[in-house]
């Protein structure tokens, strides 16, 4: 579950601040669209659900750790329940995309057994496998998008987390990785992507999170019961 | 090659940097050495050891000389009395005096007799040449000693000065290679770092890149140091007790063999010292990459 309480964000030597006072709740095993215009704080919420910076202000509740008073060894073990895809892909880019996406599971501490099995599987799924031995660098932006998805899904995090994850995508691997991300919700994992694509959001109709300026654009529909919608999540 | 999870170093120029500190360590240590076996040799030397001279006006001068060396022998704790002969002793005073004619006098001067007396410990000397011919001189040694060991511990403290300034240089090097290795891996870095690895998983790869690099620049450090060793040994031979190998000649192996008699006559002290060079390159390497790394880091969430 993420739960955010009067959360403000002002990073250093920026005059104000780029989240205002937000308070949400996101229950566990949900899915939501992050929204909202370019400037409106979007990345910077991602930003702090992925623990890349803390509240300057405000409570923060992430997969039932107080994030405010964590210590680093508790951020840490809390990073490895989440799953990330960034915008700009972030993958290392003097390794290869197999190390890349079995990352994840190394850290944990998984045999290299498990780790290959599973990092096989996942590119495969995503039709990369034959990428695996490649460097980022030599792939086009739908497959590194695609090795940064694999990345994120590896190890089923507890909490998904995607900034435009379709940007690089043709229409049919959106429409599966959208079937994906509805299956990881069957499975408990909590789903936040943002994106700019509206056609989507209407393919795929669910809550979400609207944001302008740095606070919520309608605060009240996010503590409400899920809506029935016609559409997948 | 294990599984990465973290980025490694980018070495740079530390294995040669870290060669040449080796280089300049090891001729450090060497020169500690030699000096250090110098002062030793010159002090005991000089404590074990005294001088008397004799007028060359002292009345009944032979016999009452035979006496006192008689009594001197006599003596406990005294090992040997030797005479100078009047060569030798206008070889010890010409410095002062110049070079004096073939037939050994000097004209208008009279060369004292000059008796070196070996001893074990401190006997009273002065009273027992006193006793037997009161107008005998006697210079005890152990005053040059002194000042012998006072000038080999100045020369012992600078050559260490030396080498911990070297150690310090080695750091500050391995410091910045790494922390510019750092630098251009930020974002690979912060990948690793915001996907949940632990400071010291990062941390600890980089430094023991930087211990490999090190241990391998120590050794090239090492092997550059060897030749100029050997070269400085040959050179400080003279001063040395110990018997030095002949001249290498034309063909490799006895230019190998004279290197390795040579190297068994260094102290087993130095060559110890040397051949923890290495180690101790690696050790600092390593160290000064974990600091690093780690401190870089608390400046992420």
């Amino acid at each position: 579950m993420i739960r955010l309480l009067n959360v403000s964000m002002m990073p250093p030597g920026v005059g104000q601040p780029v989240l205002r006072n937000l308070t949400l709740t996101v229950p566990k095993g949900e899915f939501r669209w992050l929204l909202g215009p370019s400037g409106a704080g979007k990345s910077s919420l991602l930003r702090l659900l992925t623990l890349e910076t803390r509240p300057s202000a405000g409570q923060m509740d992430l997969l039932g750790v107080s994030v405010s008073q964590a210590s680093r060894s508790t951020l840490r073990n809390l990073r490895r329940r989440i799953g990330f895809v960034p915008q700009d892909y972030r993958l290392i880019g003097e390794w290869t995309v197999f190390d890349n996406v079995a990352l994840p599971l190394r850290l944990r501490g998984a045999s290299e057994r498990d780790t290959r099995r599973e990092a096989f599987a996942v590119l495969e799924w995503l039709d990369v496998v034959h990428l695996a031995d490649k460097r980022p660098g030599t792939l086009s932006g739908g497959e590194q998008q695609r090795a940064a998805i694999a990345r994120a899904l590896i190890g089923r995090p507890e909490l998904l987390l995607a900034d435009e994850p379709t940007n690089a995508l043709e229409d049919a691997q959106a429409r599966r990785l959208l079937s994906t991300f509805q299956e990881l919700v069957d499975m408990g994992t909590t789903v936040i992507v943002a994106t700019h694509n509206e056609a989507l959001v209407r393919e795929a109709p669910a809550k979400s999170i609207d944001l302008r300026d740095g606070s919520l654009a309608d605060p009240a529909p996010q503590d409400e019961p899920a809506l029935h919608r016609s559409g997948t999540l | 090659m294990s599984a990465p999870v973290s980025p490694g170093l980018r070495s740079g120029s530390l294995p040669l940097l870290v060669a040449l500190m080796t280089l300049l360590a090891g001729l450090s240590l060497a020169g500690l050495t030699g000096v250090q076996t110098l002062a030793e040799g010159w002090s005991s030397a000089a404590r074990n050891a005294t001088t008397i001279e004799i007028p060359s006006d002292t009345p009944q001068l032979e016999d009452r000389t035979h006496t006192l060396v008689q009594t001197l022998h006599r003596t406990a704790e005294v090992t040997n009395v030797r005479e100078l002969s009047p060569q030798q002793v206008q070889t010890l005073l010409a410095p002062w005096l110049g070079q004096v004619s073939s037939s050994g006098h000097l004209p208008g001067l009279s060369l004292p007799v000059v008796l070196i007396v070996a001893h074990t410990g401190t006997p009273d000397l002065g009273a027992v040449v006193h006793e037997a011919l009161p107008e005998a001189v006697v210079e005890e040694d152990r005053r040059w000693g002194e000042r012998l060991n006072g000038l080999g511990s100045s020369l012992v403290a600078c050559a260490w000065l030396a080498v911990s300034l070297i150690a310090a240089i080695a750091v500050l090097s391995v410091g910045m290679t790494v922390r510019r290795s750092v630098m251009a891996q930020r974002k690979a870095v912060e990948i690793v770092h915001f996907l949940g690895a632990g400071d010291l998983t990062i941390s600890s790869r980089i430094a023991g890149r930087a211990a490999l690099l090190s241990l391998a620049g120590g050794l090239t450090g090492l092997l550059f140091l060897s030749p100029v060793i050997t070269m400085l040994a040959r050179k400080l031979a003279p001063f040395s007790h110990e018997a030095t190998p002949p001249l290498p000649t034309n063909t490799w192996t006895d230019m190998f063999a004279s290197w390795w008699a040579t190297l068994h006559v260094l102290p087993r002290m130095l060559l110890e010292e040397l051949g923890a060079l290495p180690l101790i390159a690696a050790c600092l390497g390593w160290m000064t990459a974990q600091t690093v790394v780690l401190v870089w880091l608390r400046r992420l969430p």
